[in-house]
């Protein structure tokens, strides 16, 4: 499996006051296409800011971020932004859906950015809201909302699928549901998903676990027998 | 995109509506005045143009064939004409119009300069017979083609058949005798006839007309124009070797400048509107968008997330402003053409003749529009920047409350005696500052609207009352007719007691200026008082002459300053020294003790008598009585003047009550949204929905009293504006009486309240846990 992104003595400094705060420091890590890379961490260990750096919403203040090769931690902000709009896809912990637009609207809102978009329905389809397509977000359950954010990731077909705790505001049947779908873009689509959770029980689905602490990546380890979603515990 | 910007409207609609209205009722006034002036201004050009109105009139003398001869080689000139003014009886009757009206007659040999343009019956041609008469004079009559009429010229009657109905470009505008203050068209009129028509022996052609070569008919006389006037006019005079002529150019004319000077008021108000409405939608959208921003933070990061560039989010949003203007002031140029102009216009039609008024879209207009759109557009960008130039890392998380210290009122020991609700106020003002100079501004806005018009009809009503209460103190006035004996005027001015007054039409000059203006002689009495410029009473001097305050403004002269004055028609001039400025609100010009009148060896001739007793209304059929006018007939004329300043104020009074209730709702609605956390927690911390209301009211109250204060200054600043165009024979005050203080204050404080309980109606529905879920 080829590498499509790696993180090199990645650092993230935050001024606070008087005194500096690294949010990130000398992070190393390597995600190859198509895997599901689930990093794990306790609160405030630096994961959201993770990926952040590596969905190109921030950028790091130390380190190399190479994309296909490319640094983009050199990028300015419109590089940023056309590297967002053609390679990642993600999907909040809280949807982030607009409210006043529908699911389908949703979806095909993606068009603005991408020309080559998949069909907005037939992501509907794929998550299995296609009788959905025309209710707004206020409207859909959680679950819904979030498999909509799902079909509004995917639809710009994105090399990088990165996900910010997409089950943290699930009931457990609804957070298997959504995981049973991540997977399935990984597995049949064969996109790349990272995900960030503080859960431990993802690491048995994952292809690669990435665990941080203290703004520092402890371990990075292959699971070679990845499982279903079916045994996540909540 | 456009389905969210849809959307978003459709959510905000108070907001947004509120934007769209001001822009809406800005563009409307502003496009709706324009459209009648430039429409009107276009019409008056046309037909100057068509009859080609006269640019220089000369008169004192026979003018010969050899006269004109002369003129038309003077350098400057490009034709003239000569005719025979003079003025006769029309032996007409009518219950409601007085019997016998004066006649302007007009005896022709073409119809080259100032022609009268045909609206009915057959066209003037040199030699022909018969009288054509002004078409607004036999339609109030009821003449028409074909009639015949008897006119008394001297003591010699004459019948002749009324060939046709013209308008004069001479005659937009004018009125029956100089202390008429407004047109009652059919009392009076103007006839033209052919000069082979007139009945009296030795016709003396006592007006010459100039068609000057570099003087147009387009927009209004100029200074050089007026120069270039004044030099044919000295030139005339060496060729005809007379310096006795008496020139005058149309800029003196009485019904150009009047409609002129009418135009350019309506231009000045319907600038000063649109500002206001312009800055206050400004106001609107920038606490909408600033406010739309914040809440809308989380999805700018999102959509910043999945790709979108800063400048598309930013394009996003300042599309807003952009639509809403766009589409408001458009709505607002078509409704505000296709009304306005034709209600003023009807309003005109009663006073200014033309033959055609109509509306005109100006240049102007279309710039005002750009204007409007592409600073609201501006507005909107500035308000969205800072939410926009954020990275979607920062983006996606609510902004983290500001940390403000304690202020110095906190730290003070009076702070600790303060109750809860004015500590929770006070300190809710001091922590967001910006919203609460907002709705400072909004109150202001509809302070300085309710001010600004309440003051207008103030500033109006005043003059009449401080013209007939104040100046003139007389019950009746009787005019006598021109060539009235003196000892005739000094039997009638002894029979009722009165005081005789000569009133004269002068031209005045200083260094700077030329204009024309009154000249009021007086004798012995005490019916005309006298007010120096802070209107306090003054006694004017017998031996001095005094000054209007108006005039000298024009003339840029002041007390002690020296100017020099002579009779329209009379080439003698004289030289005084200004000894006293008064104020009179409707004549302009020097008012002098007879005494000092005659120390400068002019003749006293009494024009009119001002007496205290009534008088009997037979007394208009004396053959030396023009007319007899009561004090309530001349209140009832001065007021017809105002009705269409009243009519222009209750067009801005209407738009102004609507934006202040507009914008007071617009801004209570989001100042309660912002709030809408705080609430919630004084909600928990166990305050009654009640006290919260009771808070939120008390903050209220306060920023609308400081806005209220400020919407007084602004609102005399506006006045300033309003009055600062009117006509040139007007002085004005802007008074405000304290009702309409006190007005102002109670209808700004009331709406503001009413808004407030209305909106704060909303606070038992805030449900706690939702309210302060998901914050940060």
């Amino acid at each position: 499996m080829s590498v499509l992104m790696s993180l090199r003595n990645i650092e993230k400094r935050y001024r606070a006051g008087e005194h500096d705060f690294y949010a990130l420091k000398g992070v190393d890590l390597d995600i190859d296409e198509g895997e599901m890379v689930v990093i794990l961490g306790p609160s405030g260990a630096g994961k959201s800011t993770l990926l952040n750096l590596i969905g190109g919403m921030d950028s790091p203040t130390g380190g190399e971020l190479l994309f296909e090769g490319e640094d983009i931690a050199l990028y300015n902000d419109d590089e940023l932004t056309r590297f967002r709009a053609l390679s990642v896809g993600v999907v909040f912990q809280f949807y982030n859906l607009i409210p006043t637009l529908t699911a389908y609207e949703n979806v095909a809102l993606m068009r603005d950015v991408k020309d080559d978009c998949e069909d907005p329905m037939r992501c509907l389809e794929m998550v299995g809201l296609s009788d959905h397509a025309h209710q707004f977000p206020a409207q859909m359950s959680g679950g819904e909302q979030q498999r909509v954010s799902i079909a509004r990731a995917i639809a710009k077909k994105p090399k990088l699928l990165l996900c910010d705790e997409p089950t943290g505001a699930l009931d457990t049947d609804t957070g298997r549901e959504v995981l049973r779908l991540l997977l399935r873009v990984c597995r049949e689509e064969g996109r790349t998903v990272v995900m960030v959770t503080h859960n431990a029980s993802f690491a048995r689905i994952a292809d690669t676990v990435i665990r941080v602490k203290n703004g520092k990546v402890v371990s990075q380890v292959k699971n070679e027998n990845p499982e279903s979603a079916d045994v996540i515990n909540y | 995109m456009t389905r969210k910007l849809l959307r978003d409207l459709l959510e905000n609609k108070i907001q947004f509506l509120s934007i769209f209205l001001m822009s809406f009722l800005g563009i409307y006034v502003f496009v709706g005045i324009n459209s009648e002036v430039t429409g009107l201004k276009a019409c008056e050009e046309r037909y100057y143009e068509e009859c080609n109105l006269g640019d220089i009139w000369v008169r004192g003398r026979d003018f010969s064939l050899a006269d004109m001869a002369d003129i038309k080689t003077v350098n400057g000139v490009k034709n003239a004409a000569r005719r025979l003014e003079t003025k006769g009886k029309a032996l007409l009757k009518s219950d409601e119009l007085g019997d016998d009206p004066d006649l302007t007659l007009y005896f022709l040999e073409d119809n080259d300069i100032s022609g009268i343009k045909i609206y009915e019956g057959k066209n003037y041609t040199p030699g022909c017979m018969g009288i054509w008469l002004d078409k607004t004079f036999a339609k109030k009559r009821g003449l028409g083609v074909g009639d015949t009429i008897t006119v008394k010229l001297e003591n010699k009657e004459f019948t002749e058949k009324i060939e046709g109905l013209f308008y004069h470009p001479e005659f937009v505008y004018y009125v029956e005798n100089m202390a008429s203050m407004m047109p009652s068209y059919g009392r009076y009129g103007v006839a033209v006839l052919d000069i082979s028509e007139y009945p009296l022996d030795d016709p003396e052609f006592n007006s010459a007309l100039i068609d000057a070569e570099d003087i147009d008919n387009l927009g209004d006389m100029t200074d050089e124009e007026k120069i270039l006037a004044r030099r044919i006019g000295e030139r005339i005079k060496i060729v005809l070797d007379d310096k006795q002529l008496v020139v005058m150019d149309k800029s003196e004319l009485l019904s150009y400048s009047t409609f002129s000077s009418e135009l350019q008021q309506h231009r000045s108000m319907s600038f000063a509107f649109p500002i206001v409405f312009v800055l206050i939608s400004l106001l609107g959208i920038i606490t909408t968008m600033s406010r739309l921003l914040s809440r809308q933070r989380v999805q700018i990061g999102t959509l910043k997330a999945l790709g979108f560039s800063t400048r598309r989010i930013m394009v996003h949003y300042m599309s807003y402003g952009f639509v809403l203007s766009f589409f408001g002031s458009i709505f607002g140029a078509l409704v505000g053409y296709r009304t306005l102009p034709a209600y003023i216009i009807g309003m005109f039609t009663d006073t200014y003749i033309l033959p055609y008024m109509r509306r005109g879209f100006s240049s102007l207009s279309f710039i005002m529009i750009v204007l409007e759109v592409a600073i609201t557009t501006l507005i909107t960008w500035y308000a969205c920047r800072r939410e926009c130039a954020l990275i979607p890392a920062e983006a996606l998380h609510p902004a983290s409350p500001k940390v403000t210290g304690r202020s110095f009122l906190e730290k003070s020991p009076l702070w600790d005696k303060l109750g809860f609700s004015v500590r929770w106020n006070l300190r809710d003002i001091m922590r967001n500052k910006l919203r609460s100079l907002m709705g400072a501004a909004g109150a202001a806005g509809c302070a300085m609207l309710m001010f600004s018009a309440l003051g207008c009809m103030d500033s109006l009503t005043f003059i009449t009352g401080w013209m007939y209460g104040e100046i003139n103190t007389a019950k009746t006035k009787i005019l006598m007719e021109e060539d009235t004996p003196y000892g005739v005027t000094v039997d009638y001015a002894k029979k009722y007691g009165g005081q005789m007054i000569q009133n004269t039409s002068i031209v005045l000059r200083s260094d700077t200026a030329v204009k024309t203006g009154t000249l009021t002689v007086l004798d012995a009495g005490n019916l005309m008082h006298f007010q120096d410029e802070k209107r306090g009473h003054i006694v004017l001097s017998k031996k001095e002459s005094a000054l209007s305050y108006r005039m000298a403004q024009m003339l840029g002269v002041k007390e002690g300053d020296f100017i020099t004055w002579n009779i329209q028609g009379e080439d003698e001039k004289h030289r005084v020294r200004v000894g006293q400025i008064y104020r009179n609100p409707s004549a302009q010009g020097i008012t002098m003790y007879r005494e000092a009148f005659e120390a400068m060896d002019c003749k006293f001739r009494p024009t009119e008598i001002l007496t205290n007793m009534s008088v009997d209304t037979g007394l208009k059929d004396e053959e030396e009585i023009t007319d007899v006018q009561s004090m309530d007939e001349m209140m009832a004329s001065m007021d017809e003047m105002m009705d269409m300043m009243y009519s222009m104020a209750a067009i801005l009074i209407t738009a102004a009550v609507v934006l202040a209730v507009v914008v007071l709702y617009n801004l209570g609605v989001l100042s309660l949204l912002e709030k809408r956390r705080e609430m919630a927690t004084l909600k928990v911390l166990g305050l009654s929905t009640k006290t919260i209301r009771g808070i939120l009211q008390q903050q209220n109250i306060w920023v609308t009293l400081v806005g209220t204060l400020f919407g007084y200054i602004a609102g005399f600043g506006i006045l300033g504006v309003m009055f600062s165009d009117m006509p040139e024979g007007m002085d004005y005050c802007i008074v405000v009486y304290p009702l309409s203080y006190m007005l102002t204050f109670i209808g700004t404080l009331l709406l503001s309240v009413i808004v407030n309980h209305v909106l704060s109606a909303d606070v038992k529905n805030i449900e706690m846990a939702t309210a302060l879920k998901g914050q940060e």
